[in-house]
């Protein structure tokens, strides 16, 4: 049906060898996907070029949106609105009260459950499932650009991301059907990113300032080798801390008589808003409206500095520290790389090459680098290199450890081992014929076990029984290259191995991360549906614009008054319909218009070629 | 895929003299080219069985080296597989004059905040413990040496007593440089 038929130039490419692979930021706020192509790592736009997507999923009227198009409903439905989820990671229900403020869901009351789960308009969801959602469409973006399904990805993770987090973003990309080649720390990624430029070997700081996290990592690069010597920094602090300090100043300047949830919000609008504009000019007018009272005022880039240098000074500790974890000297760093939106403040890249004595690079966008590191890594493992030199050599961000007698942890694995790493232990019994004890892992470095992360409990079984003391059972924690734990177990006097029943104190159990598969896999169905039906929709659409403007040119001349209302009669009970059927009527209508316009397709083929033996040029004439 | 022997000793592993005196440069290249023949990342479209075995020894030689570059690690794994039993050892000490010099450090340190200078104080308690540590060091070779295992076991253990005390006047040292700035 040459009238008819709008496709697409034929766009099937010969089959590739090149194996594609990509690398994915999950960020609190955007995330991104980059991948390598012809050798050159790039970050991958939206078809509207939009690089970063809004790490945001809509659920209410009936419909699930990701990115832009959920972030259209922030202000209008924020409660079906999910954003800054990846702060819910690996969060317990305990850890609600302390997320409370910053997250404002209704989440579903039950007891049994160990990963909250978040009431919306159309269902529940986890955390883990949101960012399964940004993921998957993260991947389709790259599958579409690249042309092929991706072999695998390289997420990153902030590096003080303990084990629950780094299970719950393995899990996400589970259930967003990805192969997860590794989880990546994100100043690792950075280092790679610009490390790569460079070309030089020599110590590397990675200072990545979020928006409420920092993040600082000590990097050795030697030909090709990027081994992290020390991991530091403050899962509290960001750019989020200098909206607020503005917002404090503007408090007191502006005199409101009450303040309340609606005007703390302006207020730190404002102050953003400030933030933002100060890193390209001098001062800025600032306003905030509220109830009859309207402040305006303006703040200088000296009065700025004055406001947010306590805060960026807090960074310089954790800086210190990771050095002398290195054992490193200031001056044997040879470069300091700037990662994460909050470097943009003025102030950071001054205060941070006053504390290194050394201007920090900022080539690469601090949005992007994160998601370049990424990608470079995950094309060197899926194997498009197989002559590189590449290797990362990671460190465990927060030490493992046990509970021992009176609620006090007892280390196993220190923070900045490097990984994978694994320990044993050996316990004995303490009763005559026990045959079971109970191992408690925790995370952090703080003495009490009430102050550190609970991780796991595990109940060591079937161990033959024998008098207290005789039983020899080896505990063997390893921790793999992702940063993920496992435990096994073994009696040595009687070689048996001891069952493990592991009740993850925050993480999903197998079945549940099996229950939400199928849910997800069933919810990818509608999905589908739900896109055909649209597909059917335009294409209905197109029909009818493609026949209009063809009975518009030539129409009267070609047929006469039966045939064209013979047309038309299909071509209106299709208008009628294109929102009420379903994707299968769309199609048996499309066809009656087609069936019906035969005739006239065949005549204005024929028209066409009198037209163009009459002189005509070929591309004058409108199919 | 090639396996590492897991019962040679981390000093033949890196190819270093079952001594205190260890080439640190040297360990740290050969540290790095085992990991780039073992680590996981070179396995990642491996088998299933590859990827467990990449992931235990890339574990072993971590582990082989943080063993080796801790001096007083070091100098107990030298102990152990000289075929000393170090795991049913005691932890105390009897020797009452290395205890008597343990207490006065201990109280030099916390009265450190309470001098005019807490920095330089600091500073000089730290160059001491150098000192000692060397001393120590020099010590245990000997011992280890002339084959006295069980005076080596003592220093050895001398030698942890004073890691401890190093690693929290350290801290120390952090607390009041990060103050002061």
């Amino acid at each position: 049906m040459a009238l008819l038929q709008i496709s697409e130039p034929g766009q099937s490419s010969a089959p590739h060898q090149h194996r594609f692979s990509a690398g994915i930021d999950l960020g609190t706020t955007n995330s991104l996907v980059s991948t390598v192509r012809s050798g050159i790592a790039e970050t991958l736009p939206d078809e509207f070029g939009n690089v970063l997507l809004p790490s945001i999923v809509y659920m209410g009227n009936e419909l699930r949106l990701v990115g832009q198009e959920a972030q259209k409903f922030q202000a209008e439905d924020p409660l079906n609105t999910l954003s800054s989820i990846k702060r819910l990671m690996g969060r317990g229900i305990q850890d609600l009260t302390q997320l409370g403020n910053v997250l404002p869901y209704e989440f579903v009351k039950n007891e049994n459950q160990i990963v909250p789960r978040i009431k919306t308009a159309i269902g529940e969801i986890s955390a883990v499932e949101v960012s399964a959602r940004i993921l998957e469409k993260l991947a389709v973006r790259a599958e579409k650009t690249l042309g092929g399904k991706l072999e695998g990805v390289v997420i990153t993770v902030p590096a003080y991301f303990d084990d629950a987090q780094r299970q719950a973003t393995r899990d996400a990309a589970t259930l967003a059907g990805l192969n997860v080649y590794r989880l990546l720390n994100e100043p690792t990624a950075a280092a790679v990113a610009y490390g790569l430029d460079q070309q030089h070997d020599g110590v590397i700081a990675v200072y990545d300032l979020g928006g409420g996290t920092f993040d600082i990592s000590i990097l050795r690069l030697n030909k090709g080798i990027f081994e992290v010597l020390a991991t530091g920094g403050d899962s509290a602090l960001g750019g989020d801390d200098i909206d607020h300090a503005v917002g404090e100043w503007i408090l007191e300047h502006a005199h409101f008589e009450q303040i309340d949830a609606v005007l703390s919000r302006r207020v730190l609008i404002a102050a953003r808003a400030a933030k933002e504009a100060l890193t390209t000019q001098n001062t800025t007018e600032l306003s905030v409206n509220y109830a009859d009272h309207t402040w305006q005022g303006s703040l200088t880039i000296e009065q700025f500095n004055l406001i947010a240098e306590p805060i960026i000074k807090k960074t310089l500790t954790p800086c210190r520290r990771v050095l002398r974890d290195a054992n490193i000297d200031i001056d044997q760093i040879a470069q300091v790389v700037m990662v994460g939106g909050s470097t943009r403040v003025l102030l950071v890249p001054q205060m941070v090459e006053g504390f290194f004595k050394r201007k920090p690079m900022t080539d690469l966008d601090p949005d992007q680098v994160v998601a370049i590191g990424a990608a470079i890594q995950a094309d060197v493992l899926c194997g498009n290199k197989p002559d590189s030199e590449m290797l990362l050599l990671d460190v465990l961000p927060l030490s493992l450890g046990i509970e021992t007698m009176g609620g006090l942890s007892e280390k196993i694995i220190s923070r900045n081992t490097p990984i994978p790493a694994a320990k044993a232990q050996e316990f004995t019994t303490f009763k005559n014929g026990q045959t079971s004890m109970s191992v408690h892992v925790i995370q952090g470095e703080r003495e009490l076990v009430s102050d550190c992360r609970s991780l796991a409990r595990f109940e060591l079984c079937g161990f033959p029984p024998m008098v207290a003391g005789a039983a020899r059972i080896r505990v063997t924690y390893q921790v793999d290259a992702d940063g993920l734990m496992t435990v096994s177990a073994e009696e040595l006097t009687s070689g048996v191995i001891a069952d493990i029943v592991v009740k993850p104190s925050y993480g999903l159990t197998d079945t549940e991360i099996e229950s939400m598969l199928r849910a997800s896999m069933d919810f990818a169905q509608e999905d589908i549906d739900l896109r055909m039906l649209k597909e059917q929709q335009v294409e209905a659409k197109r029909v009818i614009e493609a026949l209009d403007a063809a009975l518009a040119s030539d129409g009267p001349s070609l047929l006469d008054e039966f045939e064209i209302n013979e047309v038309l009669l299909h071509r209106n009970e299709l208008e009628q319909q294109i929102e009420s059927t379903t994707t299968d009527g769309l199609k048996k209508l499309i066809k009656a218009v087609e069936v019906a316009s035969e005739s006239y397709v065949a005549k204005r083929m024929n028209s066409s070629v009198v037209k163009a033996l009459a002189g005509k040029k070929i591309d004058e004439v409108n199919f | 895929m090639k396996i590492l022997d897991f019962s040679q000793s981390y000093f033949d592993l890196f190819e270093q003299p079952l001594s205190f005196e260890i080439d640190l440069k040297q360990m740290h290249e050969n540290q790095q080219n085992l990991q780039t023949k073992f680590h996981p990342d070179r396995f990642v479209n491996a088998s299933g069985e590859e990827k467990r075995l990449s992931v235990q020894q890339a574990s072993w030689v971590n582990e082989a080296y943080q063993t080796l570059v801790n001096p007083v690690k070091r100098a107990r794994y030298m102990l152990e597989v000289s075929g000393q039993d170090m795991k049913n050892e005691s932890e105390t000490t009897s020797d009452i004059e290395f205890l008597m010099e343990q207490i006065a450090l201990r109280e030099k340190m916390e009265e450190v905040r309470d001098k005019q200078n807490p920095l330089e104080e600091c500073d000089g308690l730290v160059k001491h413990l150098k000192l000692r540590s060397k001393e120590m060091s020099d010590d245990f070779t000997n011992k280890f040496q002339s084959g006295d295992f069980e005076t080596a076991k003592l220093v050895s253990r001398k030698m942890q007593f004073f890691q401890r005390l190093s690693d929290q006047v350290m801290d120390l040292q952090f607390q009041l440089e990060d103050e002061n700035s």
